[in-house]
């Protein structure tokens, strides 16, 4: 043995407790933000309780639709940070990048010194909005899981960043276009549709994504509907089976070329036989965000063009 | 007197080969007929049966949708998954006989790693050229085998500790290299890779199917001829030697046969755990360590242990799907360690 290990062990918990106790006060001196006056309390969609200062100026977001929504109710100055992901709008971009969705760096993020950092389910952060919540740093999670959900995000974090009636009004405007879509599709019959998010594997939208309810209210019938899950693994004979009349495929945004045809299980569907397999922009789709009107509207246009004559 | 009794012997365990690889033929035949009957989509059986039967030539009452989830979604994964298992056990059993150790598979080598590193370089690099991925993963598994090599090979000769050592000092590294590619990959192609890393059957209806079939009845019979000379080796490379059996040549043969299996089939499939060490360990059980019996058997093996994990995996939570190769551990370990305690 090199070295007494007792001794070792001692000195080296001593050490340890050195260090958590700096970190410690860096911690209460930095970053905490508890305001010194009445604390602002808001719950999240994860049921949490979300303590935040009266002007809320410091703004992270964790994924591309909650930089869109920042920006869509006229929030875009109080954002310093955001993902590699994040490309709309265009100023979006030049915001500093603290890590893509998937991996976002803690030390940035604390060195930002954000009053809040915005997290979606959809980027599976659960350890990491644990970490963040222990140094102090709130966190406000969204899990939007329709449209109606969606909006609800919008208002949210127009709360949170003070833009509540901008907030508001974005989101009876993005409500009356739902609405739009939902009056000109009253007459037109319900197409059984199939939702690809990828050919192989083989990804749909099941029961608890957003994209379900979009579909619905484009006048489809999501064969995909009941599935367990919000982006499930899907078996290829089920989807063969389900003869679907409409394909829909998210490409041709962050995507790129990718999911641009349709998975071979479905070549012999009605729908790849009649031709009813429509492209639509994967961000307008998979970002639980503003644009997700645009997706609704674009679905609908393509799945019934005689509606919107 | 000796030669006779030898070949006396050898008459026995050509009539016992036999009757164990018909044993096993016969279960992988029903296991195949019954696999294709299960599914997340209730086929009529007697239909499909007679369908089965004469090979897709007629439709037997089937509809179009049927026949179609039959013959061209269910029955390439179950070959698939049998050439899979199939490659897996044989590349184990032979790595088991030539380097006498029971730890060594491919996974554990780091074969299917470095097998997986070339498939990725292929799909990163090539992506257009399905061709490319076998023979990068043929590339990958075989530089992987001959660093692992020359890594246990110290001054005293591989030790049965330092191949393993090698071994899983390989895989660390070359699944250091994956985890970068893919945190370096954009969002949209990770997906498919992270399920494709734990093991997934489900890219059996593609060109490639012929491949990885043709390589696990090729590998598995050339391996089976040099069973004989395994059997010689596994008394030690120095009395194999002076019983007449070219070391060297064999030495190359299995590495250059268990790299193209390894190979092959990790590119159709990923990495599907456990089967390497499992099954040939499981034949070696019931069958003895004679490996002219235990190499073709562990082949058989294989393909059904497969095909049973993935007929699992589509199955138990449909329409979902799991990838196959956490069925295989899932039953793998805890069969391995019945039958240990059991021997």
């Amino acid at each position: 043995m090199f070295f007494n290990s007792s001794r070792f062990i001692k000195s080296l918990s001593l050490l340890l407790i050195a260090l958590l106790s700096v970190s410690g006060c860096s911690r209460s001196s930095a970053v905490l933000n508890k305001p010194s006056t009445n604390p602002r309390r808001i719950t999240d969609d994860a049921g949490r309780e979300v303590f935040l200062p009266d002007r809320v100026d410091r703004v992270i977001s964790l994924a591309p639709n909650l930089t869109e929504i920042v920006f869509a109710v006229g929030a875009g100055r109080s954002l310093v940070g955001d993902t590699t992901y994040c490309d709309y709008p265009v100023e979006a971009k030049n915001i500093e990048k603290v890590g893509d969705t998937q991996h976002p760096n803690l030390e940035r993020i604390i060195a930002l010194k954000p009053q809040v950092v915005l997290v979606s389910t959809a980027s599976q952060l659960e350890v990491f909005t644990e970490q963040l919540r222990s140094h102090n740093i709130a966190v406000f999670v969204t899990d939007p899981h329709d449209l109606e959900g969606v909006f609800r995000s919008i208002e949210q974090v127009g709360k949170i960043v003070g833009y509540m009636e901008q907030a508001t009004a974005l989101v009876s405007s993005l409500r009356a276009r739902a609405m739009a879509v939902d009056n000109a599709l009253k007459q037109s019959p319900r197409i059984r549709t199939f939702y690809q998010l990828s050919a192989e594997p083989l990804y749909t939208a099941g029961h608890d994504s957003f994209v379900t309810d979009l579909l619905e209210r484009a006048g489809a019938d999501s064969v995909t509907a009941n599935v367990p899950g919000a982006w499930p693994r899907y078996s290829a004979e089920a989807a063969l089976a389900a003869r679907p009349d409409a394909i829909i495929l998210p490409t041709g945004g962050s995507m790129g070329e990718g999911n641009g045809t349709i998975a071979k299980a479905l070549a012999t569907s009605p729908a790849a036989k009649t031709g009813r397999v429509y492209k639509i922009n994967d961000d307008h789709l998979v970002r639980p965000g503003p644009r997700a009107v645009e997706g609704l509207e674009e679905m609908a246009r393509a799945l019934h063009p005689e509606a919107f004559k | 007197m000796t030669s006779l009794r030898q070949a006396n012997q050898n008459r026995v365990t050509l009539r016992r080969t036999i009757i164990t690889l018909l044993v096993l033929v016969a279960a992988l035949v029903i296991v195949v007929g019954t696999a294709s009957l299960l599914g997340s989509e209730r086929l009529p059986v007697s239909n499909s049966l007679c369908a089965l039967t004469t090979l897709g030539t007629r439709q037997c009452g089937l509809t179009s949708d049927h026949f179609d989830i039959l013959f061209q979604i269910r029955l390439p994964r179950i070959l698939l998954a049998a050439a899979v298992g199939g490659s897996l056990a044989t590349a184990g059993a032979s790595y088991q006989a030539l380097l006498r150790n029971p730890l060594a598979e491919p996974y554990l080598l780091g074969v299917s790693n470095g097998a997986a590193v070339g498939t990725m370089l292929a799909l990163l690099f090539f992506g257009s050229l399905e061709w490319s991925r076998p023979l990068m993963a043929f590339a990958g598994a075989l530089v992987a085998t001959f660093a692992v090599y020359r890594l246990a090979r110290g001054r005293v000769g591989a030790t049965p500790e330092r191949l393993i050592l090698a071994g899983v000092i390989v895989t660390t590294f070359l699944s250091s290299i994956i985890v970068f590619v893919t945190t370096m990959m954009d969002a949209t192609r990770i997906r498919s890779f992270t399920f494709w890393l734990l093991g997934d059957l489900s890219g059996a209806n593609t060109g490639l199917l012929p491949v990885p079939i043709a390589v696990v009845v090729v590998g598995a019979i050339i391996l089976s001829l040099n069973a004989r000379s395994l059997n010689l080796l596994m008394l030690g490379e120095r009395d194999a030697f002076d019983l007449g059996v070219e070391v060297g040549r064999v030495r190359v043969t299995i590495f250059l046969i268990a790299s193209l299996l390894v190979g092959s089939s990790v590119a159709a499939s990923g990495s599907v755990g456990y089967v390497g060490l499992v099954v040939p360990h499981l034949t070696r059980l019931s069958v003895g360590s004679d490996n002219r019996i235990s190499i073709p058997s562990a082949t058989l093996g294989g393909a059904l242990f497969v095909i049973i994990a993935d007929t699992i995996a589509r199955t138990v939570i449909a329409p979902r799907e799991l990838p196959v190769g956490a069925i295989t551990a899932l039953i793998g370990a805890p069969l391995f360690i019945y039958l240990l305690k059991r021997v």
